[in-house]
């Protein structure tokens, strides 16, 4: 693990998913250990079902940015920006404090709805019909973009999509960049949407895997079946350098890599982003066998599967080494006694091929 | 303290040349190869020029992936040819890669679409293409490599902030070595998409003329080996790599003004340009010239060109996308590579398309090959998105 000389604090955390909107919302659906994703009784024609979805509103957005600056943006875009409010405020950050934050933003798949609109726009009425708006709101930067616009966020501004890797990835450079003094404050998150296409997408790759049963919920720990159901929504962390602003910890280590050659470690509670994809099941199955001495966990039936889903686990994670309390699903060995504390919680993330990401957080000095 | 970033080996291709010195000589001989699209069919009425690369190129994988992972896997396949690193001493060591992009971070494959939106059942090969496709990932299969691999969506700063983010990389001492750069192939999305905003040129670009009229597409990739110092002086110690150039500084700046448009008084571009001069601790008159970004759309031109006047007057400039055409999250890439060869060589190329000078910019480009001196040179980017970015390179001490 690549152990950071001057942690970062954790400032300000903010998040909107299919649990709900804002931290509350996600605690509670952490104490209750999932929720419910939204059924679909649609079907495509040609006979495949949409599966169920976590899915998210973004009706409070409204609280933060004037409804008419809001009419051009998608629901991409406005659950990063509601997601991006909702940290800012929770960190205690205002308006006019914000000209030199910087913005990093993660998205597996970037604005999809918007990327099939336009292509909607060229198939219906042809090449000269395709829409502007469409596509100047379909590149993979328009999240952080409108961040930037409708917040005053003037810093370095940066987006990442590297599918599962893109959170991990994206920290890794936030941490860059406040160590290097590039910035004091940085807005890191990850953003993904669903929708019908990536639906009908994950329907035909897993809809035949285990008979066609779709699973009801997702069962973190049962590695040899497909429990996957998909998600969307955002999750963002202020970050800051400054150690006394830590009001959810610090975190202390970032690690990439591949589990050949892993170099990542957990010293207490191992949080994993094992999300029902049995074709990730072999990594996380090893890691639960060779670390039975930790404590382990996930919370991954709450937002679903979607490649940036480790930014829900690093808000959890901060929550956890803040409440001290242990959220999510656990494996039977996992417990917490009333004398028992939460000193560090390790985030990993691995993708099909190998590749992870791993983040380690510990207490506020 | 500034930190140099040695650059070991460089792989290019684009419109002007499937290498390096291939695109270098035919800038300087001041061709152009803008032409109709022939890669994919399109009714517009315009058939707006682009800059595609016409000759096969190196195909190094068997692996079926989208022609902008093959594009930066032959570039990155140069470039550490070039370094002259043995592939089993660079696996033993942390390597990173950065590479940006736009469409090769893209799901927008209009044949499975069509099919998917009318009731079939599309084939699903070309969604596992692009799942596999992942620039930054590709690289880093391909070579069997372990380290940090981030793939940059930044739109038309993309390549420009990889090779900033790489360097950042290297003095965090994340990694040893990065394989940093971008990649981008022209397709019908883009074509509509930038045809559709109206910023298309029914002709040849003229980067900073009176009579531009919008920017031509084109493709291709760029890829730098960049060393960490003690690892290039490791290896030059052992007489293995020599350094074409060095990365001395980056900057980047938003502009938080308008998701297409620039900011009218450049304050993003300001912004980067001092960060850039920061890090380096390059004087501005310390530089020979400046790569702007230079597309060819008024916009574009207008707040670039006030920028260049205010900020850094009397410094020559050109623009090489008359060459090139725009290869959106490569162009930054590619142009780092144009400095670093422009700055070894001691010549810049003419500002392709420049003829006839607007009275409303301050500022003209380089209008003849131009014979350079100095060993620092800038090169800048501006983005959809209000991002800006900005390199300062240098010389280095032996030939490419």
């Amino acid at each position: 693990m690549n152990r950071l000389t001057c942690p970062v604090a954790i400032q300000g955390l903010g998040c909107v998913g299919g649990f709900g909107c804002g931290i509350d919302d996600f605690c509670h659906a952490l104490v209750a250990g999932s929720c419910a994703p939204t059924l679909s009784s649609e079907q495509h024609a040609d006979g495949l079902a949409y599966g169920p979805a976590y899915l998210a509103q973004t009706d409070t957005l409204t609280d933060f940015v004037a409804k008419r600056s809001l009419r051009r943006l998608d629901h991409y875009a406005r659950m990063a920006l509601l997601g991006g409010c909702l940290a800012l405020e929770d960190a205690g950050i205002a308006g006019e404090q914000r000209e030199k934050v910087g913005v990093m933003v993660a998205s597996g798949y970037g604005a999809s709805t918007t990327t099939f609109s336009f292509l909607d726009s060229v198939l219906d009425d042809g090449d000269h019909c395709a829409s502007p708006t469409n596509f100047s709101n379909s590149v993979h930067n328009v999240a952080a973009a409108y961040l930037s616009m409708q917040l005053g966020m003037l810093g370095p501004n940066l987006t990442i999509s590297q599918f599962e890797m893109s959170m991990s990835s994206a920290l890794c450079n936030a941490v860059c960049w406040l160590q290097q003094g590039r910035v004091d404050t940085v807005l890191v998150g990850g953003v993904d949407e669903h929708c019908p296409v990536l639906n009908y997408c994950y329907q035909r790759y897993f809809a035949t895997v285990d008979g066609g049963q779709t699973s009801a919920k997702i069962e973190p720990f049962v590695f040899d079946r497909q429990t996957a159901i998909p998600g969307e929504g955002a999750g963002f962390l202020v970050l800051s350098a400054d150690p006394d602003k830590a009001r959810y910890g610090m975190i202390d280590g970032v690690d990439v890599g591949h589990m050949r050659q892993p170099t990542w470690s957990a010293d207490d509670l191992l949080l994993v982003g094992a999300d029902g994809h049995c074709n990730c099941g072999q990594w996380y199955e090893s890691i639960a066998d060779h670390h039975q001495n930790h404590r382990l966990a996930s919370c991954t039936p709450v937002y679903g599967s979607q490649p940036t889903g480790q930014a829900f686990d690093l808000i959890a994670a901060a929550l956890m080494i803040n409440d001290q309390r242990l959220y999510g699903h656990t494996t039977g060995h996992t417990t917490m006694a009333d004398s028992d504390t939460i000193d560090s919680v390790t985030s990993l993330k691995v993708a099909a091929d190998g590749q992870y990401g791993a983040v380690h957080m510990v207490k506020g000095i | 303290m500034p930190t140099r970033v040695p650059v070991t080996g460089i792989g290019c291709l684009c419109a002007a040349g499937n290498t390096l010195d291939e695109a270098v000589a035919s800038m300087l001989s001041g061709q152009r190869h803008g032409k109709p699209p022939a890669r994919f069919t399109t009714t517009h009425v315009d058939r707006f020029p682009v800059f595609c690369i016409e000759d096969e190129f190196e195909q190094v994988s068997d692996v079926e992936m989208l022609r902008t992972t093959q594009l930066g896997l032959a570039a990155a396949v140069q470039a550490v040819r070039q370094s002259g690193w043995d592939l089993d001493q660079l696996r033993e060591l942390r390597v990173g890669v950065c590479m940006g992009t736009t469409v090769g971070s893209a799901m927008n494959n209009e044949r499975f679409y069509s099919e998917y939106r009318n009731g079939h059942t599309p084939d699903m090969g070309p969604i596992n293409c692009f799942l596999n496709s992942n620039p930054a990932a590709a690289i880093s299969r391909h070579f069997g490599l372990n380290g940090p691999c981030q793939t940059i969506v930044n739109a038309c700063s993309s390549g420009t902030d990889a090779i900033g983010l790489a360097s950042s990389w290297l003095q965090a001492g994340l990694c040893d070595v990065v394989l940093a750069g971008g990649a981008d192939e022209l397709c019908r999305t883009t074509y509509n998409g930038f045809a559709s905003l109206q910023i298309s040129a029914p002709v040849l670009s003229r980067p900073f003329d009176e009579t531009r009229c919008g920017l031509n597409l084109g493709e291709g990739a760029a890829v730098l080996v960049l060393e960490s110092q003690r690892v290039q002086q490791q290896r030059q110690m052992r007489a293995k790599g020599y350094v074409i150039g060095y990365v001395l500084g980056y900057g980047s700046g938003t502009d938080g003004w308008h998701l297409t448009a620039p900011h009218p008084d450049g304050r993003g571009l300001k912004q980067a340009l001092a960060e850039a001069f920061t890090t380096s601790g390059v004087e501005k008159e310390q530089l020979a010239f400046i790569n702007c970004h230079g597309t060819g759309t008024r916009d574009n031109d207008r707040v670039e060109s006030k920028v260049l006047g205010e900020v850094l007057a009397q410094i020559p400039f050109h623009s090489t996308k008359g060459y090139t055409g725009h290869t959106l999250g490569a162009a930054g890439a590619i142009e780092a590579a144009f400095t670093l060869a422009f700055l070894r060589d001691g010549i810049i190329p003419a500002s392709a398309g420049f003829s006839q000078m607007d009275p409303e910019l301050s500022v003209i480009p380089v209008t003849e090959p131009t014979t350079i001196v100095k060993e620092f040179a800038l090169s800048e980017s501006l983005a959809f998105g209000g991002n800006n970015a900005a390199l300062i390179l240098a010389r280095g001490e032996a030939g490419v």
